[in-house]
């Protein structure tokens, strides 16, 4: 993927193909529904129940969107670096595994002035940033492709989560008899994310502000910022941005750290807003769906926002759509896969060729 | 161990690798010409329901392989189409087949066998073959196995002779090495790749075909569960040569096969370990810590002919 | 270097000097082409070129850089289609749709870049493309050990290639082309990037191949390689044939005067365009120049490619504040590699160098322009700039922090001062915010100075290549700015294959040749043809 200047010529096709691709995919998807010989408008009213159909509804859409887009943020901003991030999932796990880990210290609970959350979120961040980072130390160090690195260590980190919980040496809750579930005990209350209506009818927790701020953030520093310039520098042209000084081999590692890092915090919200206690496969697909958000973006924040609502809605929409229409949320699945490929197909028409 | 638990190790580690096997050939021959195909897992689950839905709406198991690798030839055409014609991204390409796949799949389950989940489907008996089957002890367990698996030597065999016998061979290593020159030497980059990817695209549903129909006989959502990822690994973990890429296959299944034995030796060792021990040979290999990695050199990267 | 070796085969008996009348060039010829002329856009590369190539002769041609060597041989190879005029191949009239037409049609050509994959052995090298089926390689490495033994090109079959020598890559792609059996085969300056005993045994290879009746052309820069070899010579200059000559040991005067074409340096205009900024005399300028540190020492600096091989050997030179020195030499020799040390790229394997008083032998890109180097580099497109960066992002892309305030760009202060440059270097734009890439080849230049000129406590400047591809305009201008940089202060280095725009510039020369500095001149055109020998290989 490579990161383009905002001033591009073209930029407007940039944007109309992803939404041509958006809107194709929907139609076979509608076709889909026919051909399983549901009714379409059953269908479509259950799929709206249940992706804006109540504050709940659209809480829980809101937290999916969330995940999205921190994931979606980090693999644009190391893709601005010219780094392709797939380790998403691995990142959230890792996040999610700290978060708990971190949330079930003794003393933590007991931390005055939010220290009691915002504590495990660091954790968080610093474990997902970890993971990311070590991607681009070895892509420095060995010259290790970061698309294979980041692949490996996500499926590493999905079973860190599993031996974590079940193992009692690590985080499994205590068993207090033979049908004890192989899970974390619950975090304690004071720190888990708090609900931003502070009212479990409609859960949507803080994380959705930090998302946007983060958003909004991002979007300045890679518009902005020296840093932001660096990045885009190193991405286009390494040589030539040695040559202007920028540390190129710490700017790599710094691009995945920060993508992992985001990816930690997506793990966090999930963990200390949703869940409250860590499952095996608790990332499941999270990972991968913010990283096809990220794709969508095609380098811009305001993209990632609009993939990660989109996805966010049609994954909760989809769900209700199995349960209340018989139309399988697997349908949701394929219409994503159909986005990402034509989109992966249609960079021949968006992305000038080499030479 | 006794004796018995050993060859029941033996024989499941060579049940659990086949499909491993398959799939990794294939996707070390796309590799060697250049081509990261990711969507191996998508092919797998495809030739997985296609042959569980042809042995099932049949009843022949063999009408059912037939189905399985008819059904993946598109698929690799359109994984050929968007990453040698349209130069798409190999990864991103590979990815969103995938999950087109799991969710196409899982659609066309749920249509076709309704709520009966797990339906037993018409699969393949296992075979025992004269002279090893007599073996005692040993030939029972480990020999008497799903043709499939057998399959699995001569696929080897044909792969290691194509790329070291062959000018094909050759051809194909340095289109994933030096495609310019290849093209110089009057040969098409394109074709090759096409090739290399349709042949992947049949042994890896051949491997998905030995997990429904040959292995368990029944079709399950996504129950590739990450196996054309693990061929992956193990074609990076082989360094990308074959005689290595066959051994890591082997030593996946060993790990894999070790989860159910441990526990019946009473052996207390951490499942997720094992469960990971593919991922983390893999990522040690890969990170340059042990050894010189040979990956291809233009590996995932897409070709422009001048 | 053996000199004046007569060439051992088909001595070429008969032949007057002087050029032969062209009726009579082309008869029993193996291959000839009449009035071929080719056109790139506006461009003559060639024009109206007539010469013939004769079995078992070894036929050199001669020219600077952008003579028009490689366009001609590319033709033949059918990889360019002439746009005016003939080809004959065996008499019938040839005219490839492509290289591979062209081999089958029993023409082959080693390449400057060897075509091979680094990965595989020789023989597999030798047999890709030659079948798909079963090979047996005992059958190629047998033919390839006839080849080695009849031509004297030692070669080890099932070594990979990726661990030879770049000599004995080369006798890889040569024994590739032998292979095919071919009746004329052509060398694209292939001792460019040889060591001496590896050029020695080339010679005699070629000698070899012509010897069993096969044409061979040599494109080469190196006298020394014309005199051993070569039965005729044709000396091509802005893509015309400018003389032949059949006995080339007793014409190498006549031949380098042909070459760097002597005739135009009398008239003084040697280069258009370079007229046009008024030149300083040297003398005026070397009252004013300080007398303090020097703008660069270089001391012994030595740096060894990836291969191991010598690339840069005990090089040595100095420049002082206000002074332009020129590197001369055929492109190949180090220069690059000079380049890279001095942009902060590349560290030299021993020696050390200094830009005033501060030791820059381990420093960053950052340290050297900190410490007052610009560099304008051979490759602006890898080194200088990304193309898909704006213009004005590319003229401060190493000064982005003085534009920022806590972090962030303040655009309209890029926006200002990257427009004042582009007034006062005179860049040629629709605005600041062009692609980079989008600009013509003398804007870019002019960006890139315009950034490396005007950085604070400018102290040296490098200059590589830096009108290569410009139009006469933009030369001019660049050449105007180089002076502007001398006339406050700086040292410049100019490292440039186009010995004319030395002399019009440098006000002392140095030649370079195989990694290493074999003389120094005074900037004087009557300097000009020992100058052109010595970047030829011959001795001071």
């Amino acid at each position: 993927m490579t990161a383009r200047s905002l001033k591009m010529p073209g930029a407007h096709m940039s944007a109309l193909i992803p939404l041509l691709a958006v809107l194709a995919a929907f139609a076979v998807g509608l076709l889909l529904i026919v051909a399983t010989g549901a009714s379409l408008g059953q269908a479509l009213s259950a799929f709206s129940q249940g992706a804006f159909g109540s504050s709940y509804a659209i809480s829980v859409s809101l937290n999916r969107a969330t995940v999205y887009a921190l994931v979606g943020i980090g693999f644009v901003l190391s893709a601005r670096a010219g780094l392709t991030n797939v380790g998403g999932e691995g990142q959230i796990a890792m996040g999610g595994i700290a978060a708990t880990a971190v949330a079930l210290q003794p003393g933590i609970a007991d931390l005055p002035l939010g220290l009691a959350v915002i504590i495990p979120v660091l954790a968080a961040c610093l474990a997902g940033g970890l993971w990311g980072g070590l991607a681009g130390f070895l892509k420095v160090r060995a010259g290790t492709n970061e698309v294979i690195s980041t692949l490996l260590l996500s499926f590493i980190a999905i079973w860190l989560v599993y031996w974590c919980v079940q193992s009692v040496d690590l985080l499994r809750q205590p068993m207090s008899s033979g049908t004890t579930l192989p899970e974390s005990s619950t975090v304690p209350e004071s720190t888990m994310l708090p609900l931003l209506t502070g009212s479990y009818a409609s859960p949507v927790t803080v994380g959705v502000v930090i998302a946007v701020v983060l958003a909004l953030v991002a979007a300045v520093v890679l518009s902005r910022s020296t840093f932001g310039f660096d990045l885009r520098f190193v991405g286009l042209n390494p040589v030539a941005a040695a040559r202007a000084g920028i540390p190129v081999e710490r700017m790599t590692i710094l691009a995945l750290f920060l993508a992992g890092a985001l990816g930690g915090l997506a793990g966090a919200a999930m963990l200390l807003g949703e869940q409250h206690s860590l499952k095996t496969g608790f990332s499941s697909g999270y990972g991968f769906d913010g990283l096809v958000v990220g794709l969508l973006a095609r380098g811009r924040i305001s993209g990632v926002i609009a993939g990660a609502l989109l996805f966010g809605f049609l994954r909760s929409g989809g769900i209700t759509m199995e349960m209340a229409a018989g139309v399988p949320t697997a349908l949701v699945q394929v219409v994503q896969g159909l986005i990402v490929v034509a989109i992966a197909g249609a960079a021949y028409w968006m992305d000038r060729r080499p030479g | 161990m006794t004796e018995e638990l050993f060859a029941v190790f033996i024989a499941s580690t060579i049940r659990l690798a086949t499909p491993l096997l398959l799939a990794a050939i294939g996707e070390l021959l796309s590799e060697k010409a250049g081509v990261l195909n990711m969507s191996i897992e998508g092919m797998m689950l495809t030739g997985a329901f296609a042959a569980a839905t042809g042995a099932a709406l049949s009843g022949s198991p063999m009408i059912g392989l037939v189905c399985g690798m008819v059904a993946v030839i598109p698929l690799s055409l359109l994984q050929a189409f968007l990453t040698n014609t349209l130069r798409a991204n190999q990864i991103v390409t590979g990815l969103g087949i995938n999950i087109l796949v799991l969710g196409g799949t899982t659609l066309g389950y749920r249509e076709l066998f309704g709520a009966r989940s797990r339906e037993v489907i018409p699969g393949f008996d296992k075979w025992d073959p004269p002279l090893l089957g007599d073996i005692p002890v040993v030939g029972e367990t480990i020999f008497e196995q799903v043709w499939l698996v057998y399959l699995t030597l001569p696929v080897a065999l044909l792969a290691w002779y194509v790329l070291t016998r062959t000018g094909l061979g050759v051809a194909i290593k340095a289109a994933g090495a030096a495609p310019r020159t290849v093209q110089n030497s009057g040969l098409s980059v394109t074709l090759i790749r096409y090739g290399v990817t349709l042949v992947t695209g049949l042994l890896a549903a051949l491997g998905g075909i030995f997990l429904s129909i040959g292995d368990i006989h029944t079709f399950t959502e996504g129950m590739t569960n990450g196996a054309g990822y693990l061929a992956i690994a193990a074609v990076i973990f082989g360094n990308w040569r074959l005689g290595q890429t066959i051994i890591a296959c082997l030593v996946f299944g060993a790990a894999t096969a070790l989860q159910f034995q441990l526990p019946a030796l009473g052996i207390n060792a951490p499942n997720a370990l094992l469960i990971m021990m593919p991922y983390l040979l893999a990522f040690i290999a890969v990170s340059g810590l042990v050894g010189r990695q040979s990956a291809p050199k233009t590996l995932a990267q897409p070709y422009w002919p001048r | 270097m053996t000199v004046g070796i007569a060439p051992e085969a088909a001595a070429p008996a008969g032949m007057t000097g002087g050029r032969a009348p062209e009726g009579d060039m082309s008869v029993g010829a193996r291959f000839a082409m009449q009035g071929v002329g080719k056109r790139f856009g506006s461009f003559d590369a060639l024009a109206d070129v007539s010469i013939a190539f004769h079995g078992g002769e070894v036929h050199c041609l001669l020219g600077e850089n952008g003579a028009g060597k490689s366009t001609l041989c590319n033709m033949i190879f059918g990889v360019h289609r002439p746009s005016a005029g003939s080809m004959q191949l065996e008499g019938a009239a040839y005219a490839p749709d492509g290289p591979r037409d062209a081999l089958e049609q029993g023409i082959a050509m080693v390449h400057q870049h060897f075509s091979l994959v680094n990965e595989l052995t020789v023989v597999d090298n030798l047999l890709l493309g030659r079948t798909l089926g079963r090979v047996d390689r005992t059958a190629y490495a047998a033919r390839m050990a006839e080849l080695s033994e009849l031509y004297g090109l030692a070669l080890e079959p099932y070594r990979t290639v990726g661990d030879l020598s770049i000599g004995e890559r080369q006798r890889v792609e040569i024994v590739k082309c032998l292979m095919l059996e071919p009746t004329l085969l052509i060398l694209d300056e292939p001792t460019a990037v040889l060591l001496p005993d590896e050029i020695k045994a080339l010679m005699e290879t070629c000698s070899r191949v012509a010897a069993q009746g096969t044409a061979v052309v040599l494109v080469t820069h190196k006298l020394a390689e014309i005199k051993q070899v070569a039965h005729r010579v044709s000396v091509l200059r802005a893509g015309r044939i400018v003389t032949t000559s059949d006995n080339a040991a007793d014409d190498i005067d006549r031949l380098v005067g042909a070459m760097i074409g002597r005739d135009a340096l009398a008239e003084g205009e040697a280069i258009p365009g370079l007229s046009a900024a008024p030149r300083q005399s040297a003398k005026s300028r070397a009252a004013a120049q300080a007398t303090g540190d020097l703008a660069l020492m270089v001391d012994g600096v030595s740096f060894a490619d990836a291969t191991g091989a010598k690339r840069l050997d005990n090089v040595t030179l100095t420049v002082r504040p206000g002074e332009i020195v020129g590197i001369a030499g055929v492109e190949g020799n180090g220069q690059s590699e000079l380049g890279a040390i001095l942009a902060g790229l590349a560290r030299p394997s021993a020696g050390r160098w200094f830009a005033g008083n501060s030791e820059l032998t381990q420093a960053s890109p950052k340290q050297i322009t900190a410490a007052g180097v610009g560099i304008v580099p051979e490759d602006r497109h890898l080194v200088a700039a990304a193309d898909d960066m704006t213009l004005a992002e590319t003229i401060l892309n190493n000064r982005m922090r003085l534009h920022a305030r806590f972090g962030l760009i303040d655009r309209r202060s890029v926006t200002r001062e990257a427009e004042g440059l582009i007034d006062r270097f005179d860049i040629r734009t629709a605005g600041s915010d062009v692609r980079f890439g989008s600009l013509s080849g003398g804007n870019q230049q002019k960006a890139v100075l315009a950034r490396e000129l005007t950085m604070p406590g400018l102290r040296f400047l490098l200059a590589a290549q830096p009108t290569r591809g410009l139009d006469v305009g933009a030369v001019a201008a660049v050449y105007g700015l180089i002076r502007d940089a001398c006339t406050q202060g700086a040292g410049v280095l100019l490292i440039s294959s186009e010995l004319d725009e030395i002399l019009a510039v440098a006000d002392r020369v140095l030649v370079i040749y195989r990694g290493g500095i074999v003389n120094e001149r005074p900037a004087d055109p009557a300097h000009k043809e020992a100058i052109g020998a010595m970047m030829a290989g011959q001795k001071p």
